[in-house]
């Protein structure tokens, strides 16, 4: 998708943001009537009103077609998304240093590091590091197992 | 004085500030870490520790990975941080010819003093500026946060236009409107989410935005040698070059000052000090070729920026760069709200951080000169092992502040929201600098409306405040001046 398309759905997207937080100034209750909703609907003029002009200048002057390149390497990129979202679903249940103990390594094959004894030297100096300066130093409670 | 000085000596806080400095000089020496992300990864966990200990460790990263920086940058021509562009330009030529000591002898010597420097005007300019804030009523806390505001304006570069930088400032302030209305105490924005009665948590978003971006755009990365051929070139010993003081003062003093303006960066004062260095030398034609002078100049500037982007930090809440927003987060979740309170009730904590400050610059120059030339290899760790790292300590760091998984997924949509901006060209950190200055916005204005009876006369009546829109005005002034003449130059140029 061109990036000058993805800025333009932004931009209108913060205008319907801007409509829709200045209309829900109307049900503000009590005091907030003449406070916080004064407050919120000058920020929402303000971002309303600066995007509508960034988007009349792009409409008018952006000729570009650049696509828009989130990355370089789309499935690395993508993985490393989908691993992190694995990472805090498993996090409660299993606690950090299993699924640390597994993203860590996992994430390290995906990017294309092969060495298994530094992966796993890091992995274990990484939860070791973890366990005694935020564990046993600090008091940091962290869910799942304890030792 | 010497009370906080006995704070600072004790073995405790001394082998804290070391472990700080060293780490910061680690992590500023990876390329693709930054002082930001090492903050603010670091920042939910000094929650358990004692306050002063946590601040001091946070201040000995944020001094060591500012020099740490340069070492890559001069022995590998890879910036370790932003900050270090600027050093890579005269370093790496120089290490090429065999000057590579010499290279990292002006660069920790620099940075050592712009740190001091810098670290000394906190001290001195910190308590007074902190007591004007005493006078302050709710329409001057009002006016303080669109001060730093203004600030956005100057954020805005060549990356990221102005009125987008405005966008994003205001967009972070949007987002510091969800949770409770201190007001009415109804809910806003909240979408049912009982995570979000509180609001937004800075800190996810600091995470998300600063240090999970990186480590996204870093996997993202097609693989890019770095050349290590000048480590190969044996470097001679050589003694510091006369007039190299000229240079180390300049950058301290600009490095400083633009570190206290809201807003503006450690890079911006690197360069900033290294043109007018590269102006004013008489060995002008050496620049880009390996001059000592533009190394000293722009390590020094970006040094300086150190001690003076605390000064509006902790004394008046506004966050003189984005690593100071990551402090400022620090001496919060401790309870200490940046004003005059760090300087009355909270000053056995506040003076021995700043104290600290110095020491940290003493430990890096020690390590600097000691260790340098090692450290440079640092930088040779691959990023398929630094980004599953760095993410792991992301996910902990976000989760551990409220032990809240819901904050480790607002930190992942953070980071992949703030990389769609980025790449849109949406300043980043107007977006956390409107995110922390939005409640503060808040609160000066809608108690200003209830002194002022609905009128908005209130923020301009008062002599502080007149004088506010004037600093205003001379904040917004020369951005605009230079946005406007970046717009027309190539119409000009056309004619």
């Amino acid at each position: 998708m061109s990036r000058k398309w993805v800025d333009r759905a932004v931009l209108a997207l913060f205008i319907g943001m801007a409509v829709l937080l200045y209309a829900s100034t109307a049900s503000y209750p009590g005091i907030a009537k003449t406070t916080s909703a004064n407050y919120v609907r000058f920020l929402a003029v303000f971002i309303g009103g600066l995007s509508a002009v960034q988007l009349g200048y792009s409409l008018l002057k952006d000729r570009s077609t650049d696509p828009l390149r989130l990355t370089g390497h789309l499935p690395r990129f993508l993985g490393l998304l989908a691993a992190l979202a694995g990472f805090a679903v498993l996090f409660e249940p299993l606690g950090f240093f299993v699924s640390a103990g597994i993203f860590i390594p996992l994430v390290a094959r995906m990017l294309g590091y092969r060495r298994k004894r530094v992966i796993f030297l890091t992995t274990a100096g990484v939860l070791i590091f973890v366990w005694l300066v935020f564990i046993k130093l600090l008091g940091v409670h962290l869910p799942g197992i304890t030792f | 004085m010497l009370e906080y000085l006995s704070i600072v000596f004790t073995f405790q806080s001394l082998i804290t500030i070391l472990i700080g400095t060293v780490a910061g000089v680690a992590i500023g020496g990876m390329p693709g870490l930054t002082a930001t992300m090492a903050v603010g990864l670091l920042v939910p966990f000094t929650y358990t520790m004692d306050p002063t200990a946590g601040l001091m460790l946070l201040g000995g990263i944020y001094c060591g990975a500012m020099y740490g920086g340069s070492i890559p940058a001069i022995l590998l021509n890879t910036p370790g941080t932003p900050a270090a562009v600027a050093t890579a330009i005269e370093g790496y030529p120089m290490s090429r010819q065999g000057r590579g000591g010499l290279a990292l002898k002006v660069s920790v010597i620099a940075s050592f003093c712009g740190g001091t420097f810098s670290a000394f005007v906190l001290l001195m300019f910190a308590p007074f500026l902190a007591r004007q804030a005493l006078a302050f009523g709710p329409a001057e806390t009002f006016l303080l946060a669109l001060m730093g505001l203004a600030g956005i304006i100057s954020i805005a570069d060549e990356n990221t236009s102005l009125i987008k930088a405005l966008i994003a400032g205001v967009l972070g302030m949007v987002i510091a409107i969800i949770g409770t209305d201190d007001m009415s105490g109804s809910l806003r924005y909240t979408m049912g989410l009982v995570e979000l009665v509180d609001g937004i948590d800075f800190m996810p978003a600091l995470i998300g935005l600063f240090s999970m971006i990186q480590m996204l755009e870093l996997a993202g990365q097609r693989q890019h040698r770095i050349d290590t051929s000048a480590l190969e070139v044996k470097q001679k010993s050589e003694p510091l070059p006369p007039g190299i003081a000229k240079p180390i003062a300049l950058g301290s003093g600009t490095g400083t000052v633009i570190g206290i303006l809201p807003g503006e960066g450690a890079t911006i004062a690197a360069f900033i000090s290294y043109n007018i260095s590269k102006r004013i030398s008489k060995m002008k034609e050496l620049f880009g070729k390996g001059n000592p002078e533009g190394i000293a100049a722009a390590e020094a500037g970006n040094n300086g920026c150190v001690g003076g982007s605390l000064v509006p930090t902790i004394t008046l809440g506004i966050p003189g760069n984005s690593v100071a927003a990551a402090l400022m987060g620090a001496f919060i979740i401790h309870g200490m709200i940046p004003g005059p309170d760090l300087f009355t009730e909270y000053a056995d904590r506040t003076y021995p951080f700043i104290l600290s400050l110095f020491v940290a610059n003493g430990v890096f120059l020690i390590v600097g000169l000691a260790f340098a030339p090692y450290l440079a290899r640092i930088a040779l760790v691959p990023p398929a092992l630094m980004v599953p790292v760095v993410s792991a300590f992301a996910v902990l760091g976000s989760y551990a502040l409220n032990n809240s998984v819901f904050d480790v997924y607002l930190m992942i949509a953070f980071a992949l929201g703030g990389l769609v901006l980025k790449k849109l060209g949406y300043s980043l950190e107007a977006l956390i600098l409107g995110l922390i200055l939005g409640p503060i916005a808040e609160g000066g204005f809608t108690q200003g409306m209830i002194i002022g009876h609905g009128s908005p006369l209130i923020f301009i009546e008062s002599p502080i405040a007149k004088a506010m829109w004037g600093l205003i005005a001379l904040l917004l002034i020369p951005p605009l001046y230079s946005y406007w003449k970046h717009v027309h130059k190539p119409r000009r140029e056309q004619i």
